[in-house]
């Protein structure tokens, strides 16, 4: 599914963010990405949606080397993957549901498509209720729950996701890691960035710990120590 | 493209041209300005050369015949010619009438001292052409050329070569004119975009998070360019032609001859050309600001 063959990426200002690593991801698997603040975990992420490129190596996803793949080429490439990042990055415009849609109407959906998608998708985060608010009316958690759902409305194959709970209260973090659960339970392949040492030590995944740009640890079912 | 996108495109324009007011209101009155002042030349012009048309058909073409030509075959040349659309009518003036024309001139008595007799008249058969209202000269002298009895002709030259400098100078200076205008408004109108583009930076980064191709991201730009190119040029339309007939309408009570000289037809092409420009200002505008769209679409404001 996912497969990194020596990436090292160098920054213009000389900072090695990541260090010749190797590694694969299996379909349906759920992997925790830990490691200290700068250790190059969003970076990895970034990586993995084209959002960056690696100086050297190259990431397959599907087979298919994302890391030459034309500029044009890169849309395609992100509706098969959920992106959910740290800061809700919803629209403060539109409501909840108009929100969830902008996943389906950037591939030309019909509107009658949309809306049962979009209703399902509400209902797996539990947020059908609060479809006509707008995104300022909710509380983090429940902004966070609406990425959620926009990630997941067109199936994807992977959902990358980048300190998730980074803003969120324990209980709610907990919440939320429960949804990221159920839809692996689906077949989604969840790559996870966290700093949430409680939940990664509860869940037992599959552990990747990267230290100054290196894979330190990689265990199948894992804790949060790096050290 | 389907049918959803462009419904998309359309809805999306209209909600961000509600929503940035302020924007859509300078990107039409900036090119709706624009469009006046270009439609105010484009007038000008139009009329000042339909004028210098007026006065230069006044002019009358001479034709010179060749001395062997008799009067029966002038009058038959006469008649033949008469007939070309360009032609309103033509005077065959023997040499007899022409010397007694010059004899009537008491400046020119001295000529009979210089062998210009009635009995011993070197002046040829003449035709006298007047031509109609707003001919174009060139093509008409091309025919008039290319007949054997005609030896010679003139049809003020000085005037003619004059009018036609002066009316290419004329569209010079309004296309230099109208060209200076259109690249000022669309300056104006790239940065207005490139700041609501920039005020639509969260909006561009998650449509290309969720997989929204450049071409998807420009679509509500290039619909409200469209759009507001249509309501700029329509306005400044109207403005234009209200204007236009109000001058009118004092000009000719100032000066009792004056007519309108731009006929129904004209101003309809003039209308189109600025409705044209106007689409192509807004759209084009927006495209230029849009092009570099991989810039504002990076989650990190680094890029990469
Ligand atoms: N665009 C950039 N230009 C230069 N250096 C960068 C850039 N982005 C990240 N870095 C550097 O790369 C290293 C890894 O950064 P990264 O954001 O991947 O860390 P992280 O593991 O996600 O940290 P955190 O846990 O704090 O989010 C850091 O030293 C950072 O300063
Ligand atoms: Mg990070």
């Amino acid at each position: 599914m996912i497969e990194l063959q020596g990436v090292t990426r160098i920054f213009p200002n000389g900072v090695r963010a990541l260090n010749n690593i190797s590694l694969t991801i299996n379909p349906g698997d759920f992997v925790f990405l830990v490691g200290p603040s700068g250790a190059g975990k969003s970076t990895f992420l970034r990586m993995l949606f084209r959002e960056d490129v690696p100086t050297e190596g190259k990431i397959l996803i599907d087979g298919k080397d994302i890391t030459t793949m034309p500029e044009g080429r890169v849309p395609y490439l992100r509706r098969n993957l959920g992106i959910v990042l740290q800061d809700f990055q919803l629209l403060k415009r539109r409501t909840v549901a108009e929100n969830v849609a902008f996943g389906l109407r950037v591939v030309g959906a019909s509107a009658s498509v949309i809306n049962t998608r979009v209703q399902e998708a509400l209902e797996q985060v539990g947020l059908s209720h609060k479809r006509r608010m707008f995104p300022t009316e909710l509380s983090g958690g429940e902004q966070q729950r609406v990425c959620i759902a926009r990630a997941i409305v067109n199936n994807p194959l992977i959902l990358i996701t980048d300190e998730p709970t980074g803003n969120l209260d324990p209980m709610i973090s907990q919440e939320i890691m429960q949804l990221f659960l159920e839809i692996n339970s689906r077949g989604t392949t969840v790559v996870m960035a966290t700093h949430n040492h409680n939940l990664v030590n509860k869940l037992r995944k599959r552990v990747l710990a990267l230290v100054d740009g290196q894979i330190v640890k990689d265990e199948a079912c894992g804790t949060y120590a790096y050290e | 493209m389907s049918l959803a996108n462009l419904n998309f495109f359309m809805s999306e324009a209209a909600t961000n041209l509600r929503r940035s007011g302020m924007m859509s209101f300078i990107t039409i009155s900036t090119i709706g300005i624009a469009l006046i002042m270009m439609g105010a030349f484009l007038l000008a012009t139009m009329n000042m050369e339909s004028f210098l048309y007026q006065m230069q058909a006044e002019a009358l073409v001479t034709a010179y015949l060749k001395p062997e030509v008799s009067i029966s075959d002038a009058k038959t040349l006469s008649l033949r010619l008469t007939s070309l659309e360009e032609i309103e009518n033509i005077m065959v003036v023997t040499p007899e009438q022409a010397a007694k024309e010059l004899f009537s001139n008491p400046d020119d008595q001295q000529l009979m001292q210089i062998g210009i007799t009635p009995e011993e008249n070197p002046l040829p058969t003449t035709l006298r052409m007047k031509v109609k209202a707003g001919t174009h000269l060139p093509p008409l002298l091309e025919k008039l050329k290319s007949e054997p009895l005609i030896d010679n002709f003139s049809y003020g030259e000085e005037l003619f070569q004059q009018f036609q400098g002066l009316s290419h100078l004329l569209w010079v200076t309004s296309l230099v004119i109208v060209i200076m205008l259109g690249l000022a408004s669309l300056f104006i109108v790239y940065n207005t975009v490139r700041l609501t583009l920039y005020m639509r930076r969260e909006e561009i980064i998650i449509m290309k998070l969720v997989g929204a191709t450049n071409w998807f991201v420009r679509g509500p730009f290039i619909v409200e360019g469209f759009i507001q190119g249509m309501v700029g040029s329509f306005l400044a339309i109207i403005v234009l032609f209200a204007t236009y007939r109000f001058a009118l309408g004092k000009l000719s009570e100032l000066i009792p001859f004056f007519t309108a000289s731009i006929g129904f037809e004209q101003m309809f092409k003039l209308a189109a050309k600025l409705f044209m420009m106007g689409l192509v200002l807004g759209i084009s505008g927006s495209l230029l600001s849009l092009r570099d769209i991989n810039r504002f679409s990076k989650s990190t404001p680094e890029g990469v």
